[in-house]
């Protein structure tokens, strides 16, 4: 069989697979991604196992902030940065982040969103009549719907665009500045969720 | 058990399911018609299940919390 030009691998250039576009360490990132993503609900399951308020109180905050974070980062670093390069590295940027993070940041998000509930309910907040957790609510609804319309689909048509014999490129970039350009807005409505936050741990 | 968290991740696992299902038949199209390896759709494969094992152990939650 005659590999393909692809399929070749150059010094510092790792090969592809010869039935696909995917590079081999698709699979290893991914595997990575599930790693660090089964952790936070894990961590949630001790905590909620245990009844430890303090453990809860940890993953929600520590789930939150790093989302929040990784958010900001995406939003007003990223964005910067990947703006400056071409095409063809913003697609090699896109091959290595979008396996990386597949796993982790929708993992981060539920156990933050989860675990805020279980607490505002264990400390005897969760009142559905109060402006302060409808208004959390809202925040956290148009969050998920982006996450779920909008970045997790995007993530998922980047990897089948890369497992094409002829990816586009053009596209998985525009996909790939999609979901960081909307990081950012959702970097910003977590920080509107903080505010919320700050004054339901305090009041 | 805490009913309302249980139902909570079942519409979400439900609504990923139902997203990610349609991204999933249009690949096995595209590896029909030779556009998609094989590879590909295993990790496809692959992905929709490691966002499910996700979403079970959410599930295991409403029952602890």
């Amino acid at each position: 069989m005659t590999a393909v030009p692809e399929a070749v691998a150059r010094p510092g250039v790792p090969a592809r697979d010869a039935a696909s576009g995917l590079p081999p360490y698709t699979a290893r990132l991914l595997r990575w991604s599930f790693a660090i993503g089964v952790l936070p609900p894990l961590a949630l399951i001790a905590a909620l196992a245990v009844k430890s308020l303090y453990l809860l109180t940890f993953v929600h905050v520590i789930c939150g902030g790093t989302w929040t974070g990784f958010d900001l980062f995406m939003g007003l670093v990223m964005t910067r940065v990947m703006t400056l390069l071409d095409v063809p590295t913003r697609v090699e940027v896109a091959k290595r982040l979008t396996p990386t993070t597949f796993f982790i940041l929708p993992s981060l998000a539920a156990v933050a969103v989860t675990s805020g509930i279980y607490l505002s309910q264990a400390e005897g907040k969760f009142d559905l009549g109060s402006p302060w957790i409808l208004a959390a609510g809202v925040v956290v609804l148009i969050l998920t719907v982006q996450g779920f319309g909008i970045f997790m689909p995007n993530g998922l048509r980047i990897f089948i665009e890369l497992a094409k014999r002829q990816p586009d490129t053009t596209k998985i970039a525009r996909l790939n500045m999609r979901n960081i350009r909307l990081a950012g807005v959702q970097a910003a409505l977590q920080v509107a969720i903080i505010v919320i936050m700050a004054h339901l741990a305090v009041y | 058990m805490n009913v309302t968290a249980l139902l909570a991740v079942a519409a979400f696992a439900l609504a990923l399911l139902a997203i990610f299902g349609t991204l999933y038949v249009g690949a096995v199209r595209s590896h029909r018609r030779g556009d998609l390896g094989i590879e590909g759709i295993r990790i496809l494969r692959w992905a929709i299940a490691g966002q499910l094992v996700i979403y079970a152990l959410l599930a295991v939650t409403a029952f602890l919390g």
